[in-house]
């Protein structure tokens, strides 16, 4: 009995860092969250200080991949993206929030740079068929993560949006 | 007489005509290049893995590949045999690549471009501030700069450089004369 339960826990564990791809017929938005270890070993590895590490390590990590396959040009703006944790509203800090934070912390150029590097740009146009993404921050949280973003469409931005939605994320929690 | 003259002179008119409409700034760009007209190229001054320093306007009068790239860039490092056979493919025409990691240390670059088994050597953006004034759109991502300086073109993601229709791109680029 003991064995099924550490094994329905393992298993619920393996589900909650599930990936998940939304796609519509103009777009391909891939999330794929990442356990504290897996981005604390990737900044180790940049020689990033044990104290930067320290505060990443607390943060929920998903990386976006997001490819256009439509044929028209679509706008990624991260303040057109909302984030909730079981239902409440939470905040996405800009990457000038986190800029500052190393700029107090004494971080080198060369690793915040670096660390910029990893993030989603803030604004981004994609032609048909490029594909790019980067990381998004949160505050972690056990709760399913909501996630709706708009896209605006066209070479003006006149087009129609597109609105991208799943609440079918959670923040990945390394194996106990 | 009269109408053997007329028609030379349409010949000259067309075929002058046909020779700016096929210059390098109008031409096709393959699927991942894009036009990226916002004049002239930043100078910077970096030194290179053997302590040599270069300075990038020292490159007018050849068309520049400026490639940003860092090790632990996933799609940078498998674009880095490509970008040897653009080297190999395009030796000996007015065409220079010019790399740049970004932010990392010298030992690292050494040993990563060691153990890839290319002959390119890059330049150290060790701050990342080069980077920086750059912008480009993610890693990897490569400017073309035309021989007067001006940058015209942006390409992001890993391309395979070697295929003939980029190579047939870039051939065009430096044969054809420029517009401006």
């Amino acid at each position: 009995m003991f064995k099924i339960i550490i094994l329905m826990l393992v298993v619920s564990n393996i589900q909650a860092a599930q990936s998940v791809i939304v796609k519509t017929s103009e777009m391909e938005v891939g999330f794929t969250p990442r356990t504290a270890n897996q981005m604390g070993s990737f900044y180790e590895a940049r020689g990033f200080p044990k104290a930067v590490r320290n505060v990443l390590k607390q943060q929920c990590f998903i990386t976006v991949g997001i490819r256009n396959i439509s044929n028209k040009k679509i706008w990624l703006d991260m303040s057109n993206w909302k984030f909730t944790a079981g239902g409440k509203p939470i905040k996405r800090e800009h990457r000038d929030y986190w800029k500052k934070r190393w700029q107090n912390m004494g971080v080198p150029l060369s690793k915040q740079s670096t660390f910029r590097w990893t993030l989603i740009p803030e604004t981004l146009d994609y032609l048909p068929g490029e594909r790019e993404g980067g990381n998004i921050l949160l505050p972690f949280s056990d709760k399913p993560i909501g996630i709706t973003a708009t896209f605006a469409t066209g070479d003006n931005k006149q087009g129609d949006k597109i609105v991208i939605t799943t609440d079918k994320l959670f923040c990945a929690k390394d194996s106990e | 007489m009269k109408l053997k003259q007329i028609f030379t002179l349409m010949v000259f008119v067309l075929s002058t005509f046909l020779s700016f409409s096929l210059s390098a700034d109008n031409s096709k760009v393959p699927f991942g290049i894009r036009h990226y007209d916002i004049g002239s190229a930043q100078n910077f001054t970096l030194s290179d893995i053997d302590g040599e320093k270069f300075e990038l306007n020292s490159s007018k009068g050849n068309w520049v590949f400026l490639h940003f790239w860092a090790s632990w860039c996933g799609p940078c490092r498998a674009e880095m045999p490509a970008i040897q056979q653009l080297a190999d493919k395009m030796k000996g025409e007015k065409f220079q690549i010019i790399m740049v990691n970004t932010a990392e240390d010298e030992d690292t670059v050494f040993e990563f471009l060691g153990s890839i088994n290319v002959e390119l050597n890059s330049l150290l953006d060790v701050d990342g501030q080069v980077t920086e004034v750059w912008k480009p759109r993610g890693l990897p991502t490569s400017f073309f700069i035309n021989p007067k300086g001006k940058v015209k073109y942006q390409a992001i993601g890993g391309r395979e450089w070697g295929s003939p229709i980029y190579i047939n791109f870039i051939k065009n680029l430096t044969t054809v004369p420029l517009t401006k």
